[in-house]
């Protein structure tokens, strides 16, 4: 009799560790969870999730980006992807430094911010942890992402102290060719790796 | 093995019931901690409150863009008859107007670039009126948006939030 009670006990504890534990690793909510493991729009790496600030989120979703995006608009009005691996598809680093290049965005507005594997701005006090639409003007831009401001960038992202990171491109009040085929809408930022310390 | 139906069965059922629940209240769970936080940080109730410039010193909630100017009003309408007026100020370029209930959902924005925008919010159940908005859930959170990408212009956008406006109202009076 104590054995079966020792057992459906068992099942109690053991089921709602499985259920909680399975629940926070699938929504992404245990630390060190990167957002970037979900996304159902994807141009050119960067990953995007346009059901981001709608109540048609499904419960994994509604529960990422409440953790990540907290307070994030719907898509009708801000469209958000990030990307956290250069164009050789290796993770962005501080070690290294990177050209982010691009052109004109399908949106009124757009900018693109650095954050850590916290999704907070890095440390530091370089003043400058992105750069904008307002900053690089019309047509093609270039900035350089590198912990120490380089000589001869117009725009430059500071990575000093951010470790591992990503990159978030907002786009505001995004054209509805964009929310409609973001595949052929949008040209997104092309993120090079220059070099890295030690040559690695 | 018969006898380990019963367990078997219990775990599983524990396992799905205990996986839905988390997902149910996780989002209200770090609502309601992103809230406290704002509440720590000054963000009072029932008034727009502009924190400073996002820098990695001063921010607060995650992936804050520092190109924007934010003003945060907290609500709470769990009292009846209890509703908000509201008024953004004028603002040149880019800003918005967005409502985020007690589940993190987005549930309504005004976009008001180069205009001033009034609107009401009323408590959850009520019925529709022109010029308000009903908020599903009885607490939650006002953000106003303004494109200031530089120290010069987050200056000018904070001077345009003096004309900002969140207030509590009941049966016709002010409250604080």
């Amino acid at each position: 009799m104590i054995r079966r009670i020792v057992a459906y006990l068992f099942a109690v504890v053991a089921g709602c560790g499985i259920g909680i534990g399975s629940a926070l690793g699938m929504a992404g909510l245990l630390p060190g969870a990167s957002q970037l493991a979900f996304g159902d729009v994807d141009v050119g790496g960067w990953r995007s999730n346009f059901a981001i600030g709608s109540k048609t989120a499904d419960p994994y979703t509604r529960a990422r980006v409440a953790r990540h995006g907290l307070l994030a608009l719907a898509k009708s009005e801000a469209v958000y992807f990030t990307r956290a691996t250069d164009n050789t598809g290796e993770p962005l680093r501080e070690a290294c430094s990177y050209r982010l290049s691009g052109g004109a965005m399908p949106a009124q507005w757009w900018s693109v911010t650095l954050y850590d594997a916290a999704s907070m701005l890095p440390d530091n006090a370089d003043n400058a942890p992105s750069v904008d639409a307002s900053r690089s003007g019309a047509g093609a831009w270039e900035a350089v992402i590198a912990p120490t401001r380089p000589t001869d960038a117009a725009h430059w992202i500071s990575s000093r102290n951010a470790g591992t990171f990503d990159l978030t491109l907002r786009l505001y009040v995004p054209q509805p060719t964009l929310l409609a085929r973001p595949d052929a809408a949008l040209t997104p930022p092309r993120i090079e790796r220059l070099a890295c310390e030690g040559g690695a | 093995m018969r006898r380990w139906l019963g367990p078997a069965l219990l775990l599983t059922a524990c396992a799905a019931a205990a996986h839905a629940a988390t997902l149910h209240f996780a989002p209200d769970a770090i609502m309601g901690r992103a809230m406290d936080a704002l509440a720590a940080r000054g963000v009072v109730l029932h008034r727009f409150t502009a924190p400073e410039r996002v820098t990695p010193q001063t921010q607060s909630v995650v992936r804050s863009s520092p190109d924007l100017f934010y003003a945060l009003c907290r609500y709470d309408l769990a009292d009846s008859g209890a509703w908000l007026t509201l008024q953004m100020a004028q603002w040149p370029d880019y800003q918005s107007l967005s409502f985020f209930d007690a589940r993190t959902n987005n549930f309504a924005t005004i976009r008001g670039s180069g205009k001033l925008v009034a609107v009401r919010l009323l408590s959850p159940r009520s019925a529709a009126e022109p010029g308000a908005i009903v908020s599903p859930t009885a607490s939650g959170v006002i953000l106003i948006r303004r494109l200031a990408p530089d120290a010069e212009r987050f200056a000018a956008a904070a001077m345009a939030s003096s004309g900002d406006h969140c207030q509590l109202e009941r049966d016709g009076a002010a409250s604080s």
